[in-house]
């Protein structure tokens, strides 16, 4: 038993000697992105109409410089995927995509902010597809974190 | 029912026992003439079929012998062949046989006296031998999870069978795996599939920690995973082995079957496995990854069933002044990926998971690995050439559900990505010895890579590759006890990217404002060169109880195809990747040390390391988005690093063992954007208490009875590097019994292994698995039975 202890003794020894690490400080924290206060857009299972014009609008932030964003809204009409919302849409029946909506962009935040609010005006084109759709926005700090969220939507005439 | 069985066999086996004490034995010990050494391995035989086998002290019994005269003939491949007559006639009958050394002997100049652990012991470099004991007693899911119990061994894991191996803190292309003296070449680089490697049939792996790229070539980073031909048969032998497995926790049912032969000169080795298994089950009902929550039906994380079907044959010769050995192989597996989260896409489907825990339903991926190696061996005085010839192919597919993304339309089928690669290898090895004290090694490896792609999915382009590498050094004996080795390495490698242009059409904007849909061009025809200079030096000291050992190396690493050239979405992980053309040859430099001190009650190593790379790649999640999706970039920053391990043995009493080992690694980024934070996986402070308990008497038909228990204590992992998430520590809990059992054949005894894993069905993360990244805990409790029956 005395032997045991003295083990131990050893080994905690050395594990505080390897446990010491002389860390400078480095950026672990992730951005943030909300769409859940009044003016964030869109919400779950909201009905857009084709031709409209729409202001999506997040918030994000970051505690150290908030980077980059980005857009995308792609049909779901196979039901491939879901949002991370609290509420559960009733999605329309499965079809095939003819000429859905396919909206990919990017966008840089300058100046060194910690606060941003996205805001991006998107114009529904009068010809695309109909139905169910995925919002899904990304935003990354400088260190290279990143944050998303997707909202479900549906497109309609 | 169960007492009924369980009456009937202890029927059964009482009467074999009263059965034997009607006949005689024959008692027996075989030693060598001029030493009086014990010889292991002796065959005695008999006209009337009397058989057995000397052991490690040089004896054997001979049950069961009815009265009369007998004539023994008694053999060894190193020794000359001897024939007596015994006068069987009383309970037990003692002979002492003393053998020969043969005037020519060819394994004799193999081993030149030394055993594997003492040669071991003069190697500079910080290196573990394992045994066959040691896997059958440890076997766990896959070989490299077998092996995570050697302090500084660990892996990457996906699912319940599946792992690739880490040591001290590199994985993936920063370590080799060699089997039968040729690299094992794969999708090396990729997280989400295992080692296509099967684990039984294997009976001796080195594991070196440290610096090998002066013996191993590129990619020896870390160390070596060097998986040794198993001994020949011996002569006039056929021996073979099943081994059986259940275990509870993914209903796994496996089995594998080996046998091996020989008459004089030819021999040969077969084996089959095949294993099969349900999805596993994790200690929670549901995962929580970000903000969506995944239901598990019955703790089953869905689809993760798979299956595992291997066959390979060797046939080998022995010669005057020569031995050759061909090895043909098969790993042939398919399992399936999480259902709801495949790396960090989410994903609905209709399939209906849940119905079935044993399909493979999509997401999955299929592997067929073949080989054929050949190692010859010539003899020429002071001169031994070594020749190892390889030929490999790796088909390797992946499916999902077909799904647009971004501009790409849905594809038609399931065939997301098909990496079919064959491997030529060629090594040239003279080990020189001109006097007692030096071992001079002139070598050659040469590799050639032919890499194809197919399927909707681009991540890495085709490519052609060659390597070949030259290199020398000396083993010198200073003095007894003193040993010196070192040596140079030179080695070209030079690749060859292929062009790859997007099926499908993307709208790009023009500097003009206007769009225009076009065929995006992902890769492009290059050929890149590269070189390296590597070598290593090392002393070590053996004094009667304890080892010393110092070791200085530089090792390197050829980029790899997906490191240069990478450029397109990787759907799995949600993330765009893209290469990097520039990339130098990684070069990482390394001082090992070693201490081993073994006395008959105690033992103690210790193994520090300080290790550092000059350009380490790595891909690096950047701030830009690339059609919306994060970019990751393959990038050079230089890392220190240093750890080491810890182990500490004693023997209690005489039948208790206690083993404690630590292992820990710290790195560090020290320059690029990543400055100050750690590298990837980077695995935790981990420690290992283990005791081990035997019982010397026999209980009825269970003999050598050994109960073994193992603590794992591992601590948290504050260390990260994006896009990694911190993981707790925990403390884990396994148990097993062994025994042999003297059913069948008394010389021959089955073993049989009991074994609870995770005893407390503890819901903890393993910060290297792959499914770390999705919330998803590691297995729970599970009970697994294993048999192991030898004839």
């Amino acid at each position: 038993m005395k032997f045991l202890v003295k083990n131990l003794f050893l080994v905690i020894i050395i594990t505080a000697f390897f446990g010491c690490s002389d860390d400078e400080n480095v950026d672990e924290t992730k951005p943030t992105i909300s769409i859940n206060y009044t003016e964030g857009f869109p919400k779950p299972c909201i009905e857009l109409v084709r031709g409209e014009t729409y202001n999506f609008r997040a918030q994000v932030t970051d505690n150290v410089e908030l980077a980059s964003y980005s857009l995308d809204i792609h049909h779901n009409f196979d039901h491939h995927t879901h949002d991370d919302q609290e509420a559960n849409c009733d999605l329309l029946p499965k079809k095939q995509a003819v000429n859905p909506l396919i909206y990919l962009e990017n966008f840089t935040i300058e100046g060194g902010l910690t606060s941003y609010e996205i805001n991006i005006a998107v114009t529904l084109p009068n010809d695309i597809d109909t139905g169910d759709y995925h919002c899904a926005y990304s935003v990354t700090d400088v260190t290279g974190w990143q944050s998303r969220t997707s909202i479900d939507i549906k497109i309609v005439e | 029912m169960f007492y009924k069985t369980l009456g009937l066999w202890l029927f059964i086996c009482f009467n074999i026992a009263v059965f034997g004490q009607n006949n005689f034995q024959i008692k027996g010990f075989v030693g060598n003439a001029t030493t009086s050494k014990p010889i292991q391995g002796a065959t005695i035989t008999s006209k009337s079929n009397l058989y057995a086998l000397s052991n490690e002290a040089g004896e054997f019994v001979m049950y069961n012998v009815p009265e009369g005269t007998y004539t023994l003939t008694i053999s060894h491949v190193a020794y000359a062949s001897k024939t007596i007559t015994v006068n069987v006639n009383s309970k037990t009958n003692k002979v002492s046989i003393l053998l020969d050394t043969k005037t020519t002997n060819l394994d004799e100049i193999v081993v030149k006296g030394k055993t594997k652990e003492e040669i071991e012991h003069e190697t500079p470099m910080v290196s573990e031998l394992v045994s066959k004991e040691f896997l059958l007693t440890n076997r766990e899911n896959s070989l490299m999870q077998t092996l995570s119990k050697i302090p500084g061994v660990g892996t990457v894991n996906i699912g319940s069978g599946q792992s690739k191996p880490i040591i001290r803190g590199l994985g993936f292309n920063r370590v080799s795996v060699v089997q039968n003296g040729i690299k094992h070449e794969a999708q090396q680089w990729g997280n989400d599939h295992g080692l296509e490697i099967d684990q039984y049939g294997i009976e001796n792996i080195s594991i070196i920690k440290g610096a090998a790229s002066l013996l191993y070539g590129s990619d020896a980073i870390a160390g070596v995973v060097d998986i040794q031909p198993a001994k020949i048969p011996l002569l006039n032998s056929f021996t073979g082995e099943v081994n059986l497995l259940a275990e509870s926790n993914n209903d796994l049912l496996g089995v594998s079957v080996g046998l091996q032969s020989r008459k004089e000169k030819w021999y040969y080795r077969t084996r089959l496995t095949y294993r099969d298994y349900a999805d596993y089950k994790v200690p929670t009902d549901k995962i929580n990854y970000e903000s969506y929550v995944f239901e598990l039906h019955n703790n089953q994380l869905r689809n993760t069933a798979g299956f595992e079907a291997n066959a390979a044959f060797s046939v080998g010769y022995i010669g005057e002044n020569f031995k050759t050995e061909t090895f043909f192989s098969n790993v042939n597996a398919k399992n399936g990926f999480f259902a709801n989260a495949h790396g960090l896409e989410v994903r609905t489907s209709t399939i209906d998971y849940d119905s079935d825990d044993r399909d493979i339903d999509l997401p999955y991926h299929k592997v067929n690995h073949f080989k054929i190696v050949n190692n010859s061996t010539y003899y020429a005085n002071a001169h031994t050439f070594h020749i190892e010839a390889g030929f490999q192919n790796n088909h390797r597919e992946e499916h999902s559900e077909p799904v647009p993304h971004g501009f790409m339309p849905k594809p038609d089928n399931s065939k997301e990505r098909v990496f079919y690669k064959n491997t030529i290898s060629l090594n040239v090895r003279d080990v020189y010895k001109p006097n007692e004290n030096h071992d001079i090694v002139f070598g050659i490896n040469t590799e050639y890579q032919n890499n194809n792609i197919g399927g909707w999915g681009f991540l890495i382009p085709e490519y052609n590759r060659f390597t070949a590498g030259i290199f020398a050094f000396d083993h010198f004996d200073i003095y007894e006890n003193l040993h010196f080795q070192g040596g140079l390495r030179y080695d070209f490698g030079t690749v060859k990217t292929k062009s790859y242009t997007d099926w499908f059409q993307t709208t790009v904007n023009n500097p003009d404002g206007s769009k225009s849909n076009i065929y995006l061009q992902r890769a492009q025809n290059k050929t890149l060169n590269f070189n390296s200079v590597s070598g290593s030096v090392g002393l070590s000291y053996t004094a009667p109880k304890t080892t010393y050992k110092l070791n200085v190396g530089k090792s390197f690493r050829i980029p790899l195809a997906n490191e240069l050239a990478s450029d397109g979405v990787n759907y799995h992980m949600y993330r765009f990747e893209r290469g990097n053309l520039d990339l130098d040859p990684e070069a990482s430099y390394q001082i090992d040390a070693e201490i081993d001190y073994v006395s008959s009650k105690f033992s103690f190593g210790i193994s520090p390391f300080v290790n550092f790379f000059e350009n380490f790649i790595y891909l690096n999640p950047t701030p830009n988005f690339y059609e919306t999706l994060q970019i990751y970039e393959y990038t050079q920053t230089k890392v220190f690093r240093y750890g080491g391990e810890l182990n500490l043995n004693y023997n209690i009493l005489k039948n208790l063992n206690l083993n404690t080992s630590v292992e820990y690694v710290y790195s560090k980024q020290t320059t690029g954007p990543k400055k100050n934070f750690t590298i990837p996986f980077s695995p935790p402070l981990s420690g290992l208490i283990s005791a081990s308990y035997q019982i010397n008497k026999d209980i009825l038909f269970f003999k050598n009875l050994q109960f073994f228990a193992d603590y794992r204590i591992t601590a948290k992992q504050n260390d990260i590097v994006p896009p990694e998430e911190k993981t707790k520590g925990y403390q884990l809990l396994n148990l097993s019994v062994l025994s042999n059992l003297n059913v069948l054949n008394a010389q021959k005894p089955a073993q049989l292994r009991f074994k609870v894993n995770n005893v407390f069905n503890k819901e903890y993360f393993n910060h290297t698995s792959f499914y770390r990244l999705i919330d998803v805990p590691e297995p729970g409790r599970n009970i697994s039975i294993s048999l192991t029956i030898p004839f």
